[in-house]
């Protein structure tokens, strides 16, 4: 390593060595007639940039170009005479590998600084923070190009996060966020540690866990009406960010049952009805339908469509053969495959209307059910099947000779299943199920369309308040900022614990 | 002897019906069946039940009895409802039938295009996270994870309401980069190539020059080691089809001289398309009409000036003639307006009444009607040249943009979210692709001296395509999934326009099987697309 002054004063000297003009532009600029073309375009929109920036901020620019070209200097001076040091070594290295790239760099340090400074003066610099909607106005005034008006945020936070939550409950919520957090505390100590594997501790601590969606969903519906736990109407109540929480956990905990109980039953290979049997059922059932449907439906057709549709019993034999020869008359697997294929084919918010709409209809006349409850279960429902796929994809992963051995050993399907495959299972499968939750959190904004108002409704309802009537931007950045740090935590502590699990290594 | 193995204890030959697996099986099988049968008839009677109290309706014939035959009869009932944008001629007359066939198309367009864009930012993203420079590196970083970890729903109306709706009124549109790329409030409008009457047959060309491109691709191929020299075949095989397709394109420009014409009153002395310059030129006092902004600014002339000189044209609506004349209008700056007529016995009217300077159409159009033009307004014929592909330029008229294509705001809210967000996720993907390749292979590469072209084409892209394919086809099935977003948006794809249907003619579940069923096929089709293509890249085990 050497220093700028040393390598100046070499360069200076013209102790540059074996250094051949000719080279270098054959290596760096004459490479080829494309790179010729290419290195022209981007030339010439940096001219045009650099153009347009000096009029705009003259001295930022002129500052970005001098020390751009003072330091593609020094790197060329290091790379001319192989002696760097260590910043012309990663300039090289990872700004200025050719002059290509030194270019691009040079255009992409003048768009990002023009960018970082445009959304500087808008959120900060030009931005009013009061939640005096007037004063506010007064003080975007002033500018030609107003700011941010984040007071429609500051405003309306309690409307973000609970939305219309009844004030006097308020505890509630509190008490339920503080179990969490005095629970969340000790776990990630005593989870995470190997000598308190067996302990006591570990046990009380997923006692306790286990018991806090119970505690939830007291905290958060309540029962009765005159006790200490009134009773709200989640339909009224459940709002804002605690809407798309509740959506989101209750849609990743309710889903893991049911898709457990399709991943294993789409794998099944308990012995399915017998060739026979199914067309012992069959035959004669499409015969008598032929009979008693088709022939009055032929008679009584209007038109070619309704000919050919009363014709259905034929589709029967041929269901009959398809699910004999691809699930060998297994019918769980045929029901299996069947749901997580439909579910996974079909749009989230196809099923969140189907849901909202035509819950009335599949439950007995006079049984009412919430709007809330119903668009929960289409969203368990949804989960449940990409849940299936990724944990049928885990077991797939298993190698069959632990399958074998668990049968060697004896053991019942229960205890192999529970104590062989699933743990091995279940761990592979945890990135993409951490992945699953990460997506269920963002998919839980499509319940806005449905008429829920979760955290995405709140911020189109903000826009539409008479003191902050149009003022759309604020409130989606401040989601955005929102989605975007519970996404990002999530991510890493996934990647952590994949680490620490041993995803990956056998 | 010794009794070297022990006794094998003895027991029963056969297990107890009740311990047997495959008796077990059975039983399962039967219990769950039963299970789901019983569930589906508990189902069935609650909605028979329920049917009965919502009325006869869901099932109305066309002869007014209710039966479970005429279910999806309804669809040829009107639908008295418009929709906002169609790739096929629908009005509020047509049936639900075409309706919802209207909003599938445009699902297919949006998702077609999407997969397209989608498919080529993704990749551009995903080698730019694998660049040596630590700057697109780290650009391509921010944006995966920022547009990853957001919802798309909230990309959509940020998109929407914050950018596109609060783009400037049309007069103030922004111009992208000072290319003529429009964005107003409006939406986005594009210049486009229209085709001209002499696309035909300059289609064949192109055809022939594809086939001889083909020839000269197998033929070099023969030969390639004969020659024992670097033939650049996609450069040949390039120019070949490049040479078939420009020679065409001057031929029937050469045969279509004279598919379009104008028509100047005699009076005018405009024998040819330049005369018509000159004749500007010389009415505002400039040399080159090309400085005419140059002037309006330095006010040596004026607004007036420069509106009593515009030439007005008279054409018929959708005539190709407007386009091409405003090419050739174009090309020599010459400033002009058109008017348009209805049809042509209009436009013919307005022509001879004075309203405009010139009339355009196609000369055998303009042949008929000369004879009947002359007893009021003597003119004369002035040929315009006609090439295939006109590009379309949009230029402010009034309060609208003609010409160019234009991209509605909730089109292109729709389809810059899905490419947008989709992008980011294919971008990881190709991203680990690549990465999956073993560095040996690039080393290999490197050391039989490939160019880095080569090596990605030859080497590293057919290796990492196999890793690539199966995630990809989830994400094009996530795309057009999304797509159903576009209610959101205001876009009238195939959801938004079921809702509408669902809503105005009551029929609950056959309008839900009818969309789920498409949304089916869609996915089904696309992932027998992609499983095709990822048979073929597949890794072929011993």
């Amino acid at each position: 390593m050497t220093t700028l002054y040393q390598n100046f004063q070499t360069f200076l000297r013209g102790d540059t060595g074996q250094f051949s003009w000719q080279e270098f532009f054959r290596e760096q600029v004459f490479r080829s007639w494309w790179f010729v073309l290419w290195l022209a375009i981007l030339s010439f929109i940096l001219f045009r940039v650099v153009a347009g920036q000096l009029a705009v901020s003259p001295f930022m620019t002129a500052a970005i170009v001098l020390i751009w070209v003072a330091s593609v200097m020094a790197t060329a001076v290091g790379n001319v005479l192989h002696r760097h040091t260590p910043y012309t070594h990663w300039l090289s290295n990872n700004l200025y590998n050719s002059v290509s790239s030194a270019l691009i760099s040079l255009l992409l340090v003048i768009l990002i600084v023009a960018g970082v400074r445009g959304f500087i003066g808008w959120a900060f610099i030009r931005a009013s923070f009061t939640p005096d909607s007037v004063l506010a106005a007064q003080n975007l005034s002033q500018w030609e190009n107003p700011g941010a008006n984040w007071g429609a945020v500051v405003n309306n936070f309690r409307n973000l996060m609970v939305f219309r939550f009844p004030r006097s409950e308020d505890w509630r919520l509190w008490f339920l966020i503080l179990w969490n957090v005095v629970l969340l505390v000790p776990t990630t100590y005593v989870y995470s540690r190997e000598v308190y594997r067996r302990s006591r501790i570990r046990r009380v601590l997923t006692g306790l866990w286990l018991i806090t969606p119970i505690i939830a969903f007291i905290m958060l519906v309540g029962f009765g009406t005159d006790g200490p736990i009134p009773r709200i109407n989640p339909d009224i109540a459940w709002g804002g960010l605690l809407l798309t929480l509740i959506a989101a956990v209750f849609g990743i905990l309710a889903s893991f049952p049911l898709g457990l109980m399709l991943a294993l039953g789409r794998r099944s290979k308990i012995m399915g009805v017998p060739v026979w049997l199914t067309w012992l059922i069959i035959a004669p059932l499409t015969v008598y339908l032929l009979v008693t449907q088709t022939v009055p439906g032929l008679r009584s057709a209007m038109g070619l469509g309704q000919q050919v549709l009363s014709f259905w019993p034929l589709l029967l034999p041929v269901a009959a053969f398809l699910f004999l020869r691809y699930f060998q008359g297994n019918v769980v697997a045929l029901m299996s495959t069947i749901y997580i294929e439909c579910v996974r084919g079909v749009p989230l918010i196809t099923i969140l209307f189907m849901s909202i709409i035509m819950f009335p209809i599949f439950l007995p006349p006079g049984m009412q059910v919430l709007g809330t409850w119903r668009v929960l279960a289409a969203v368990t429902f949804f989960a449940a099947a990409y849940l299936a796929e990724n944990v049928r994809g885990g077991l797939q992963s298993i190698p069959k000779g632990q399958f074998e051995a668990a049968d060697a050993l004896g053991l019942s399907t229960p205890r192999k299943y529970g104590l062989i495959v699933l743990p091995q299972a279940l761990r592979a499968v945890i990135p993409a199920i951490v992945g699953q939750f990460i997506g269920l959190f963002k998919d839980t904004t499509l319940v806005e369309t449905v008429g829920l108002i979760e955290f995405l409704g709140v911020a189109n309802l903000i826009s539409a308040q008479p003191n902050w009537l149009g003022v759309r931007r604020e409130p989606y950045v401040f989601i955005a900022i929102v989605y975007f740090m519970g996404n990002f935590i999530m991510a890493a502590y996934s990647r952590r614990l994949e680490r620490r699990l041993g995803v990956g290594e056998r | 002897m010794t009794e070297l193995t022990p006794q094998a204890p003895k027991r029963s030959e056969s297990v107890p019906f009740w311990r047997d697996i495959r008796m077990l099986g059975i039983l399962a099988q039967i219990a769950f069946l039963i299970a789901v049968i019983l569930g589906f008839l508990w189902l069935a009677r609650n909605v028979t039940q329920n049917m009965s109290t919502l009325g006869g309706s869901q099932f109305l014939c066309r002869d007014g009895t209710s039966n479970f035959r005429c279910a999806f009869d309804f669809l040829q009932l009107e639908s008295q409802f418009a929709i906002s944008e169609t790739l096929i001629r629908y009005d509020p007359s047509d049936s639900y039938a075409r309706a919802l066939l209207v909003g599938a198309l445009n699902t297919v367009k949006v998702a077609a295009l999407g997969i397209i864009l989608a498919t080529i930012l993704g990749t551009l993203t995903g080698i730019a996270r694998l660049s040596s420079n630590w700057l697109i590196r780290s650009v391509a970083r921010w944006y995966v994870d920022i547009i990853r970890n957001t919802p798309l729903l909230l990309q959509l109306f940020f998109l929407f309401f914050a950018v596109i709706l609060a783009f400037p009124a049309i007069r103030e549109a922004i111009q992208l980069f000072g290319l003529p790329i429009y964005l107003s409030q409006r939406g986005i409008d594009l210049p486009w190539l229209v085709r001209m009457p002499s696309f035909s047959a300059w289609l064949m060309y192109i055809v022939a020059g594809i086939a001889l491109a083909a020839v000269v691709w197998w033929w070099i191929g023969r030969r390639e080691q004969e020659w024992e020299r670097d033939v650049n075949r996609p450069v040949w095989v390039l120019g070949t089809f490049l040479a078939v397709a420009l020679l065409g394109w001057f031929l029937v420009s050469v045969t279509a001289a004279d598919n379009q014409a104008l028509l100047t009153p005699e009076g005018s002395g405009i024998t040819e398309l330049a005369d018509i310059r000159l004749a500007v030129g010389d009415e505002l006092g400039l040399e080159n009409l090309g400085e005419i902004d140059e002037a309006l600014a330095d006010g040596s002339l004026s607004q007036e000036q420069l509106d009593a000189a515009t030439v007005t044209v008279c054409v018929v609506k959708g005539d190709h003639a407007e386009t091409n004349l405003a090419a050739e209008f174009r090309r020599a700056n010459v400033p002009f307006a058109m008017k348009r007529g209805n049809n042509m016995t209009k436009t013919v009217a307005a022509y001879t009444a004075g309203d405009c300077d010139l009339m355009a159409a196609s000369t055998a159009a303009l042949s008929a009607e000369l004879p009947a033009i002359n007893e009021s307004l003597p003119s004369a014929m002035v040929p315009v040249p006609e090439v295939p592909l006109r590009l379309s330029i949009p230029r402010i008229e009034g309060l609208n943009f003609v010409g160019g294509i234009k991209l509605s705001p909730n089109f292109a809210a729709i389809l810059i979210g899905l490419t947008i967000y989709t992008g980011a996720f294919i971008a990881e993907i190709v991203r680990a692709g690549i990465q999956s390749v073993a560095k040996g292979q690039t080393e290999a590469a490197r050391a039989l001296g490939l160019s880095e072209s080569q090596r990605l084409r030859l080497v590293v892209l057919p290796q990492a395509l196999r890793v690539i394919i199966p995630p990809l086809t989830s994400q094009y099935l996530n795309l057009t999934k999304n797509s159903s977003l576009a209610i959101a948006v205001g876009y009238p794809d195939l959801w938004s326009v079921a809702f509408t249907t669902l809503n105005q003619s009551g029929r609950v579940i056959q309008v839900f099987l009818l969309v789920m069923g498409t949304y089916l096929v869609f996915s089904l089709v696309i992932s027998f697309f992609l499983n095709w293509y990822n048979r073929r890249v597949a890794l072929v085990e011993r």
